[in-house]
């Protein structure tokens, strides 16, 4: 669709705020109510996906026109999705899906932000958005007695990700990731230097033409090595394989799984005992990209009608609306929870309606004060239900929340899953 | 139109450039308000020159002092969420969002009063005071409706109101600071000795504060607000733990059971009018905090509109049904005192032919019913994204109610007939307040869609046929009239009203222009300082 | 002059100007006689009366209440106006049982009004035996607290609708009365004169009420009213201090407790069931030092069990307390009080029983400062040498228990010079004092309206600009609130 698909949409949106909240039947102590970053860090309605529909109307009117404060304001957002969750308890409008689609106009048209280019630059020339060498993709895994799938078949890959694969300080996180699945006997391998950027990052920017590219290039090489399972540390990788290139098509050939599926699953089986009892009270942070953005495409193709006398909107054939509830949460809660002498608080903005970490949408790249604004909050969050430790299941929420520590002095704890388990077992 | 650089200025002086913009991306999020199509012909009005967020009392007066030096229109709001909400009458106006004044001050348990600020809404002082065993009412208009926009500036017509009331009527003080800049505090708000009464010395300056209707934003802003709180006797809402069945959406959490120390009960009749009778008597024996006739609402909605119309067709609604059924609540701060009330309205049942229809009163439906009604679901806007309360039906007795819904459904017929416009109502809905010793307030709710053109028509004809002073509903209601602006230019509301009613415009005009000199607070859902010299008298 | 022009708008009859009339209008203020004293017949005669006051300047005192006259609201302020005696408007205008409305007329008395309505099965909302001339419409004007607290919404209630004619002249209705029909059309449609919001954007009956009749004539008013019941229980609650009566009230007011409720110290208590001097100082000695009074009916649905169960409820409360429920003490039934609370005061008012005279102060506060203004005053008795054996205290909670009015009577023998002096520069300075300490005089007389509007500057600065809107010229019992005698529009 393009954006101004959206029409109706921009027409519909009654202004009701709910958008800048969390579900208001979930809101559990009024303190955290706030779902949107963008609009709980700058103020406006405009930088709430309501406004957006507004600046799409005015848009589509003629009254204003894509300049830098437009983008500033459709950019100052992580495309995290809670507005989306929010909108639908009462409407069926697709607010997110409206901004991805205003995204890919502004880039088709040629507004693009300059903060963002070095890092397109480093996706076409190096296959990856971290500004590093191709040729360094697999140091992370040096010594990992593990095999490269590309010389060696193995019934699962182990795809490890561009923040995994460059950000040094994570990875023995990404390495403890494939020692376990080895401990369970499962037949891992890797791509190492092979592996290229899964482009989800890119599209969130706005640049669909990366993503078909990078989706097509995924499915060449995953056949090429013949996968059958391709599992992933992170949470942004398995959002793209699993949702957006589903989205626009592209079959994978592939199950795809995030590592916390996998790893539950090799719980429940037995292949991995958590032993160890960890004293220990933590709180899991749902990332955006595995919870509510991690729900299956939905396709639909048909048009909107109203039933004769009727004022009601609907479709033929009916739409089903993705609404967040198919995310993966239990998940990373069933394998915290198998973790003996750990004791799980829930913070109080949790699955569909989490509180983005603020790394996506590109606003850790253009924004990265706004980026460590939101990571705060959110281990002020988790202090405040009594947590020792945020535990996440994404090495850019990681990332996040270390940059937010740093900056604040906050010395919770900051651990992904993969490292409860690793101590554990 | 933008403001003089030196008026920026002097206004980012006062509240920091973080908090005024005049960006006009940004302005463009803030002339867009649902209802826009049907009271302007399109979903956008003119921006305002800026966008303020002040933090204080005090940030507010040297605003508006400058607005006045100026020539500067105003006007506040919380979050906006109501027709011409946003628009101001001229284009050299300013949008004061007040979403920074957003703490609730006191809640005084003892002498049961709550005192907030402007963006504290109602389910946010639900909860606050339920904590602490109170209870504060809600409103048709969902979560996020705000206290004092309620109390002081709009309606306030709760779904609660039997033991809760409304419209300004719990209001025990407030501070306001009026268009000219200066403060003025009713009763004895500000005073150290409690804020718990809002009249005097002397006669009431609530009477200039708002009637039926408030002044939505046209004659200052009210800084703070003490309100009277209400017994509750189980748990605040943030309290209660949700529940869904796997793979259902969010919008069906519900809790599980009615509270404990609450029941309710919800009982059909053979006709209407026996169900009226025996809501009358259960709500006159003053037993009661919910009765509500033909409100047959668990406010539970299917995940989406196309999973609403499977439901409908499998099993349609019966209006006949509705329109003879009464889900009645009560509670008690005893055991005693609620079995006495159950056994009570039990007893009324039986007197007038009721029943417990058992499709009605299962457990799961019941908590439904008592989350819809008594905290909220949200705002219902999914069919069309709009909707109208026609003529916000008339206040008084049920009587009049009857033989006035009778008028207007004639007025109606010949829209529904037609079919492809003005849906047929989606309910009238009849609020007795303050157990029936003030009738009902009732409210006619029609289904359109503004952007299809028959639609819109047909909306914009029938509201004519209602709204006008020769037609068949004049002998009903100018007293409400202000409240539901949306759907008639305020100008033309009271400028054809008025004389009816002893010229209680003229009355308004003058003391909208005694608050306001030189006429900076905007008064687009208030009264127009003087009437357009094209339109006369 | 003056009588020739009231003679072309309410008849020759209706026109009293003799000595003893004008005497007794004055209040005992002689610098203030009146010029004449009208009897309007009827709204129009009203709006003409006011109409001329206008046109000849001169000032009007609109009096709904017979004789006599405590509170000083009726007394003129200034020489040479004429009294608007509204007695003659005295009808029952309808009772409408079935809404429980009434509308009556501003020379209808409690007992007149429940007479109509207990044939109807029902029965007005009653302040603290009034005076038997009270005019029930003035009573709701003024904002007399009601005894049922749990029903007492909003401090205008049981008012509703009103007809009124403004300072200016002009009329108006109203509320839901408001329009273009006549009542009996309203009614024709089914409408009852109960929804009392409006017109639209502002409340004017708020304007009135509380005003002193500086602000508008009210000439006929609806009025909630509820059902009565023969089947009711009452009780006494004794107590030697006001501490514990004060936390069973604030719980009493949390739950919405139904019935009259309501504490008084042993002196009123004995002044409202006694009838001699020697009764009255002698069942006062008896009593318990406060007293609360609680009554209720089984009105609606399942009386018996209502009332029973309401008493069970009483009976544990009181006792969570220390407190007990007794139907009697010191040999008074409560159930014999219960009727006399029904009717207005049997005598010209109960208040002259104890000494012949007396004077009272009263204000809002909430419940739980009242031990703490009582305790002011019984030491202002020992400073100033008023007779505590003297002073009566009523207490009432209204609007729901969210504030209560308090109220001191000071009584005294009218006929002993020193102790009436006394008396006025006692209740002079208990009120300096009190307001000092946070009452909220919030119904101004002219005993104390300096002190009420001491800390509201704000508030006066509105009234007065409210006042130049709806009575240009002043004309409306000049020198009350905080309108100045003499004062011009703009001030």
């Amino acid at each position: 669709m393009a954006w101004q698909d959206f029409e109706h949409d921009t027409q519909r949106c009654t202004r009701c705020s709910y958008c800048h909240y969390i579900p208001w039947r979930y809101i559990k102590d009024f303190d955290y109510m706030q779902g949107c970053p963008s609009v709980a860090r700058y103020h406006w309605h405009a930088f709430a996906a309501g406004g957006k529909f507004n600046l799409s109307y005015s848009l589509m009117q003629g009254a204003i026109e894509i300049d830098d404060s437009f983008l500033d304001v459709l950019y100052k957002c992580m495309m995290d999705g809670s507005c989306d969750i929010a909108c639908k308890v009462q409407q069926d409008l697709e607010p997110l899906q409206h901004m991805q689609e205003l995204r890919i106009e502004c880039v088709d048209q040629g507004y693009l932000m300059p903060q963002h280019q070095p890092f397109l630059r480093s996706l076409r020339n190096e296959d990856n958005m971290m500004l590093k060498p191709r040729a360094e993709r697999g140091d992370w895994a040096a010594g990992l007695d593990v095999k490269r799938v590309t010389q060696e078949s193995a019934e699962v890959v182990y795809f490890a990700g561009c923040r995994y694969s460059y950000d040094q300080e994570l990875w023995p996180t990404a390495q403890a990731g494939v020692k376990l699945l080895q401990q369970a006997g499962v037949d891992v391998g890797i791509l190492g230097a092979d592996e290229a950027c899964c482009a989800g990052r890119a599209y969130e920017l706005g640049y669909e033409g990366e993503l078909t590219k990078f989706a097509e290039h995924h499915a060449d090489t995953l056949k090429t090595v013949g996968a059958k399972v391709l599992v992933t540390p992170c949470s942004d990788c398995y959002g793209t394989f699993k949702v957006l290139y589903d989205k626009i098509g592209k079959k994978l050939g592939v199950e795809v799984y995030h590592i916390t599926q996998y790893l539950e699953k090799l719980i429940q089986e037995g292949k991995l005992q958590p032993k160890k009892p960890l004293d220990l009270k933590v709180t899991y942070h749902d990332p955006c990209h595995l919870g509510r953005l991690g729900e299956p495409w939905i396709h639909w193709e048909g048009k909107e009608y109203k039933p004769k006398g009727m004022q009601i909107w609907l479709h033929d054939p009916p739409k089903k609306y993705r609404r967040g509830v198919n995310g993966v949460y239990d998940p990373p809660r069933n394998i915290i929870k198998s973790i003996p002498g750990i004791e799980l608080v829930e913070m109080y903005r949790t699955r569909e309606y989490a509180w983005c970490c603020g790394a996506g949408g590109g606003v850790i790249d253009a924004y990265p004060d706004f980026a460590q604004w939101t990571g705060a909050e959110r281990l002020k969050e988790a202090r405040a239900v009594g947590a020792e430790a945020i535990v996440s299941a994404c090495p850019w929420c990681k990332r996040n929340f270390l940059n937010s520590a740093e900056q604040t002095g906050d010395d919770i704890k900051i651990l992904d899953i993969i490292e409860l388990v690793q101590e554990s077992i | 139109m933008r403001l003089t650089t030196e008026e920026y200025k002097a206004l980012e002086d006062i509240v920091g450039a973080e908090y005024i913009t005049q960006d006009p991306v940004i302005l463009e999020s803030y002339c867009q308000v649902w209802g826009n199509k049907l009271e302007f012909g399109d979903k956008r009005h003119h921006p305002p020159a800026a966008v303020l967020q002040p933090a204080s009392t005090e940030e507010i007066q040297a605003i508006v002092r400058f607005c006045n030096t100026a020539g500067i229109l105003f006007k506040p709001s919380a979050r906006a969420f109501e027709y011409v909400a946003t628009y101001l009458a001229r284009e050299r106006g300013i949008l004061l969002e007040l979403k920074r004044m957003n703490r609730i001050l006191e809640i005084d348990p003892v002498n049961m009063h709550a005192v907030v600020e402007p963006f504290v809404t109602m389910y946010q002082l639900l909860d606050a005071a339920g904590k602490q065993g109170f209870y504060v009412g809600k409103p048709g208009v969902g979560y996020s409706a705000a206290v004092i926009s309620l109390a002081c500036c709009h309606q306030e017509m709760t779904i609660s109101q039997l033991y809760t009331s409304g419209y300004g009527r719990n209001v025990l003080g407030c501070e306001w600071v009026l268009p000219t800049g200066d403060v003025l505090n009713l009763g004895t708000a500000n005073r150290e000795d409690g804020w718990f009464s809002g009249d005097g010395p002397g006669f009431s300056l609530r009477g200039i504060l708002r009637g039926r209707a408030g002044a939505n934003g046209g004659h200052g802003v009210i800084t703070k607000c003490s309100v009277k709180l209400y017994p509750w006797y189980a748990d605040s809402p943030t309290q209660f733990e949700l529940k869904r069945a796997p793979g259902e959406a969010i919008s069906a959490a519900q809790i599980e059971k009615v509270p404990d120390n609450y029941r309710v009960n919800v009982l059909t009749f053979p006709d209407t009018e026996s169900m009226m009778r025996a809501a009358q008597d259960i709500g006159q024996s003053e037993i009661a905090c919910i009765v509500a006739p033909a409100y047959l609402n668990t406010g539970f909605h299917e995940e989406g509109n196309d999973e609403q119309w499977a439901k409908m067709m499998a099993s349609p609604p019966d209006p006949y049904q509705i329109a003879r059924t009464v889900p009645v609540f009560v509670n008690g701060h005893s055991t005693r005192e609620l079995e006495y009330r159950e056994r009570a309205v039990m007893a009324a049942m039986e007197k007038w032919g009721g029943h417990l229809d058992p499709a009605w009163n299962t457990e799961k439906i019941k908590a439904q019913i008592f989350m819809y009604q008594i905290w909220s679901t949200g705002v219902q806007l999914r069919a069309t994204g709009d909707f109208m309360l026609s003529t916000q039906g008339l206040d008084g007795s049920l009587e009049s109610q009857l033989r006035y819904r009778t008028v207007e459904f004639q007025a109606l017929q010949p829209f529904a007939d037609a079919g492809d416009n003005v849906h047929p109502a989606m309910g009238m809905s009849y609020r007795p307040m303050e157990h029936f010793s003030l009738g009902f307030s009732g409210g006619i709710a029609t289904g359109i869609d503004p952007w299809d053109p028959l639609s819109f028509a047909a909306a914009r004809q029938y509201l004519d046929t209602v709204y006008d002073p020769d037609g068949p509903c004049s002998r009903y209601s100018y007293t409400n009239r202000g409240a539901m602006m949306q759907i008639e230019d305020i100008e033309h509301v009271h400028e054809r009203w008025g004389p009816l009613y002893d010229h209680a415009d003229l009355w308004l005009q003058k003391v909208r222009n005694m608050l306001d000199p030189n006429r900076v607070a905007d008064w687009s859902a208030y009264i127009p300082p003087e009437y357009s010299a094209e339109k006369g008298d | 002059m003056v009588k020739n022009d009231l003679v072309g708008i309410v008849g020759k009859e209706n026109i009293r100007d003799d000595p003893a009339a004008l005497e007794e209008y004055a209040g005992g203020s002689a610098e203030n006689t009146p010029a004449a004293v009208a009897r309007p017949a009827d709204t129009d005669e009203v709006q003409r009366l006011v109409q001329w006051a206008n046109e000849s300047g001169t000032p009007l005192i609109p009096v709904s209440s017979g004789p006599p006259h405590f509170r000083g609201g009726t007394t003129p302020g200034v020489p040479g106006a004429v009294i608007v005696d509204l007695r003659r408007m005295d009808k029952i205008i309808r009772v409408d049982a079935h809404n429980r409305v009434c509308i009556v007329e501003p020379g209808v008395t409690f007992d007149r009004l429940q007479s109509e309505l207990a044939a109807h099965g029902l029965a007005a909302y009653m302040p603290l035996l009034p005076r038997s001339s009270k005019s029930v419409l003035a009573a709701a004007l003024e904002r007399d607290p009601i005894l049922m607290p749990s029903v007492h919404f909003d401090s205008t209630d049981p008012m509703l609708c009103t007809e009124l004619v403004f300072g200016s002249g002009d009329r108006m209705r109203t509320g839901e009365a408001a329009g273009p029909d006549t009542l009996e059309q309203q009614w024709e449609l089914g409408k009852a004169q109960i929804s009392p919001f409006g017109p639209t954007q502002m409340d004017p009956q708020r304007l009135i009420s509380g005003a002193q009749g500086t602000i508008g004539i009210v000439t006929w008013m609806s009025l909630k009213c509820r059902e009565t019941s023969e089947l009711y229980r009452a009780f006494f609650i004794p107590s030697d201090s006001l501490e514990p009566l004060i936390e069973l009230s604030y719980h009493l007011s949390r739950i919405r407790f139904t019935g009259k409720i309501f504490i008084v110290n042993g002196l009123d208590l004995a002044a409202i069931v006694r009838q001699s001097p020697a009764e009255i100082a002698a069942l006062r000695d008896e009593l318990p030092p406060w007293v609360m009074f609680v009554g209720f009916e089984g009105c609606g649905l399942l009386p018996e069990e209502k009332v029973q169960y309401l008493e069970d409820d009483l009976a544990e409360l009181a006792a969570r307390y220390g407190l007990q429920a007794q139907t009697g003490i010191s040999g008074i039934e409560a159930g014999q009080l219960y009727p006399l609370l029904m009717r207005s005061s049997p005598d010209p008012y109960w208040k002259l029983r104890h000494r012949g005279g007396f004077r009272d102060l009263f204000f809002l506060t909430t419940q739980g400062k009242t031990p703490g203004f009582a305790a002011t005053m019984t030491d202002l008795t020992g400073q100033l040498g008023f007779p505590r054996e003297n002073m009566g205290t009523y207490i009432q909670p209204v609007v729901q228990g969210t504030s209560c009015h308090c109220e001191f009577t000071l009584y005294h023998d009218p006929a002993d010079g020193a102790a009436s002096e006394l008396t006025r520069r006692f209740e002079a300075a208990a009120v300096d004092r009190l307001e000092t300490e946070g009452a909220f005089f919030s119904r101004p007389y002219p005993g104390w309206a300096d002190v009420a509007y001491r800390r509201s500057p704000d508030t006066v600065a509105m009234q007065k600009k409210v006042k130049d809107i709806f009575d240009p010229n002043r004309i409306l019992n000049p020198g009350k609130l905080c309108f100045a005698a003499g004062e011009k529009r703009g001030n």
